[in-house]
């Protein structure tokens, strides 16, 4: 399997990092990090190039080399790769220009193929979704995000699964909260929650919601699986049969202590973009992880 | 749904939420062209504003890529019939063209040069450690270079400089933000202030000096630019500092040993080579070329002169030069040019400044007053949210039918495009700027909106008082 990891900054990135090669760890699954830096005008582009190729004279770096440098000392301070001695920090590395909005980091030894260091510049739905497409990558990992629409963007148009790191602390014990309904993508969310689960020992809560108290045969027999799933996997569990509203029962059995993994909505996309989805709502109005899997 | 797959759906989707300011751009042009034209514009003109009001929009929506705006205006203007094919072409290429071409060319091969560290030793021999001499030397230096060798290219040089300094005062971003601050500033506006000074100091200068020419209503020379343009560049430069200073006051206010160890990294350069010292006289030449041979071989000539030297002494490399010019905005430049002559010939430039003054003396009387308020406010907004030199494409036609004297609204329209100070997309040393990362877009504003308005108000006075004694 292959992870896509987003970071903007130093300051507030450090979770998402965390929680991300945790998550790749159980998968032991190849990760890659990718900055991305704003947009460039396109009146200015070859400008910025010339005074970046400039400030390389001088030894300096251009923006985002030191958050990509920060996120490679981190992993390596956690042995989340490891260090091969010989390597002091970030000396040696070479920033390639693969596109024109996209560079790469080569690491010394064998680091390139332990973790890949992307530097993109540009819209960042733009920039991750043609990074997911190039890489193949099957779960993108990122910070939550102020800006309005941009779960939905990522969601509707980033051809992976979605992790969103919301509000994540490192100390908190957290557990699982896996949506489980008749929707196709229920299985392989199953299947990803448990993988998580059993990597950091979770107690893992299966819940089938219904909007009326008159659950369906096809719920049933969903919640019948993941109840047969959860007891051969070995994590300690529980399926719940609530009725309600999606969202808001999702949440309050979240609160801030849950990482969620739901399967992604199978609904046309045109419907997804005007109306939403129930994932995406959950994803919006969650104070925790939320994991949707395509 | 109609046989797509889910997939392909959400391809659409994402095409057009990507494309949105494309999709606009082309609802509104079918509305403004089944619409009947003004009793007082001609076909040809409405059709030209059509194809006005599309570039405004593709370019701010930044929605579909510069050459391909370009390549749509030349194909709009023989569709529409406002011209053609050959008078189109002919259009297209001008000695505007050749300047602004010549001199991105002439930026990248003297940015390759490294006289950059030559430059930060000059600076710091001339201002010594204290933060606000350094600034105004920032302030000072970026501004008389740019005012010859054009903004971005100082831009580029001197962006190093000033990461050095605050790199060795702290590697902590939030103990050097102020400073940062102050010295990136430092040199975007004073590129910007500098700008103004001659017309080699932006493309935008030479747009409207070939519009003034091409129609008809006079000629400035370089020097005669000069004369009335540099004055306010040197007023300008201690308000500048001012501004700047007391905006974002620094905690540092002696950079003693920031300043000891970029003296240390730049004298291990050594003595001047003999090609940075060809580039300097080249350059020179150039510069002569420019005062005393551009009224018979035109400016852009000169700078491509300029280059013809470069590669042909070998201070630079042909493919160094075509990685780090930006051929869209020549293109663009090229397109935007002939949509302005268009503008001219069909009336649309004339219906437009009619219009403008019309609606304005409503609220104001005093016509010449209006002249100067619209051909100022108009480009000082314009040129922070569109680009500069694509402002005075757009409005130099139109501000230079609005009667009065076209050389004075020609200076004022170009000096005002100058007052980029706003927004990161103003200008390349904006951008230049806010690529370092240490910049935020609000900053801009924090000092932006006082320089805009003391910009405004020295121009006001320079033109009033200043002016009419050259003339």
């Amino acid at each position: 399997m292959k992870f896509l990891i987003a970071i903007g900054s130093k300051e507030y990135s450090e979770p998402t990092l965390e929680l991300g090669m945790r998550v790749a760890k159980a998968f032991n699954a190849g990760v890659t990090i990718v900055y991305v830096g704003e947009k460039i005008s396109a009146f200015s582009t070859s400008e910025v190039q010339l005074a970046q190729e400039n400030l390389e004279n001088w030894e300096l770096d251009r923006q985002g080399v030191d958050v990509l440098e920060w996120a490679y000392e981190y992993l390596i301070n956690h042995d989340y790769i490891t260090s091969s001695g010989d390597i002091e920090g970030f000396t040696g590395e070479k920033l390639v220009q693969i596109d024109d909005d996209r560079c790469e980091v080569y690491l010394e030894g064998n680091h390139t193929q332990e973790v890949g260091l992307i530097l993109r510049n540009g819209d960042i739905i733009q920039q991750l979704r043609d990074e997911v497409k190039r890489g193949e990558f099957d779960v993108t990992i990122i910070g939550a995000s102020k800006k309005r629409r941009m779960i939905h963007d990522l969601i509707q148009y980033i051809d992976s699964s979605i992790f969103v790191v919301k509000n994540y602390q490192r100390e908190k014990h957290y557990k699982m909260l896996l949506a489980v309904n008749d929707a196709p993508n229920t299985k392989k969310a199953v299947k990803y929650g448990v993988r998580v689960a059993q990597s950091f020992d979770l107690y893992t809560t299966a819940v089938t919601i219904s909007s009326t108290a008159d659950f369906r045969e096809d719920y049933k027999k969903a919640s019948a699986w993941a109840d047969k799933f959860l007891r051969r996997s070995g994590v300690e569990y529980e399926t719940r049969l609530e009725h309600g509203k999606f969202t808001e029962t999702m949440n309050a059995i979240a609160t801030d202590n849950h990482i969620i993994v739901m399967g992604s909505s199978t609904k046309s996309p045109l419907v997804k973009f005007f109306k939403g989805s129930k994932p995406l709502k959950v994803c919006e109005e969650c104070n925790c992880p939320a994991l949707i899997v395509k | 749904m109609l046989g797509f797959s889910n997939q392909a759906i959400s391809n659409i989707l994402y095409w057009v939420t990507r494309k949105r300011w494309l999709i606009v751009a082309f609802v509104i042009s079918l509305f403004l062209f089944y619409i009947p034209s003004p009793e007082t514009l001609t076909p040809e003109g409405h059709r030209t504003l059509i194809i006005v009001v599309i570039v405004l929009i593709l370019i701010m929506g930044e929605a579909i890529p510069l050459p391909a705006v370009a390549m749509l205006i030349l194909i709009l203007e023989v569709i529409l019939e406002i011209d053609t094919p050959n008078g189109v072409a002919t259009s297209f290429m001008s000695d505007a063209v050749f300047f602004i071409m010549g001199s991105l060319m002439l930026a990248v091969a003297i940015v390759s040069q490294g006289l950059d560290k030559r430059l930060a030793l000059g600076i710091i021999k001339m201002t010594g450690n204290k933060t606000w001499r350094i600034a105004f030397g920032f302030v000072a230096i970026s501004a008389i270079l740019s005012s010859f060798i054009g903004e971005h290219t100082v831009a580029a040089m001197m962006l190093p400089v000033a990461l050095t300094l605050v790199r060795n005062t702290s590697k902590d971003q939030k103990v050097v933000h102020r400073l940062a601050t102050l010295l990136l500033f430092s040199i975007a506006y004073g590129c910007a202030i500098g700008s103004i000074g001659t017309p080699s100091g932006g493309g935008r200068n030479v747009i409207m000096i070939g519009y003034i020419s091409e129609f008809g209503l006079g000629s400035i020379s370089y020097l005669d630019w000069i004369k009335y343009a540099y004055p306010m560049l040197l007023i300008e430069i201690p308000f500048a500092v001012l501004i700047l200073w007391f905006t974002f006051r620094p905690n540092q206010t002696i950079l003693d040993s920031a300043v000891r160890k970029l003296k240390v990294n730049v004298t291990k350069t050594g003595k001047m080579t003999g090609n940075q010292i060809m580039s300097i006289l080249i350059f020179v030449a150039v510069f002569l070329g420019w005062v005393f041979l551009s009224p018979y071989l035109g400016l852009g000539i000169v700078a491509l002169i300029g280059v013809f030297l470069y590669l042909s002494f070998g201070l630079i490399e042909w493919k160094d030069i075509n990685r780090n010019t930006n051929w869209g905005v020549i293109i663009l430049f090229g397109a935007a040019i002939s949509l302005g002559i268009q503008m001219k010939e069909t009336g649309a430039a004339e219906w437009v400044a009619d219009q403008a003054i019309y609606g304005m003396q409503m609220i104001v009387d005093d016509v010449g007053f209006l002249r100067w308020f619209i051909s100022v406010f108009l480009t000082g907004i314009l040129t922070n949210i569109l680009s500069n030199a694509a402002t005075v494409a757009v409005l130099g036609p139109v501000v230079l039918n609005m009667g009065g004297d076209p050389i004075i609204l020609g200076l004022t329209t170009s000096i005002a495009s100058a007052f980029s100070y706003l927004t990161i997309v103003a200008s390349p040393t904006c951008m230049i700027i806010h690529s370092s990362g240490l910049v935020k877009s609000s900053d801009y504003l924090k000092a932006g909106w006082k320089l805009f308005i003391m910009s405004v108000f020295l121009l006001f006075l320079v033109s009033t008082i200043y002016w009419p004694m050259l003339s």
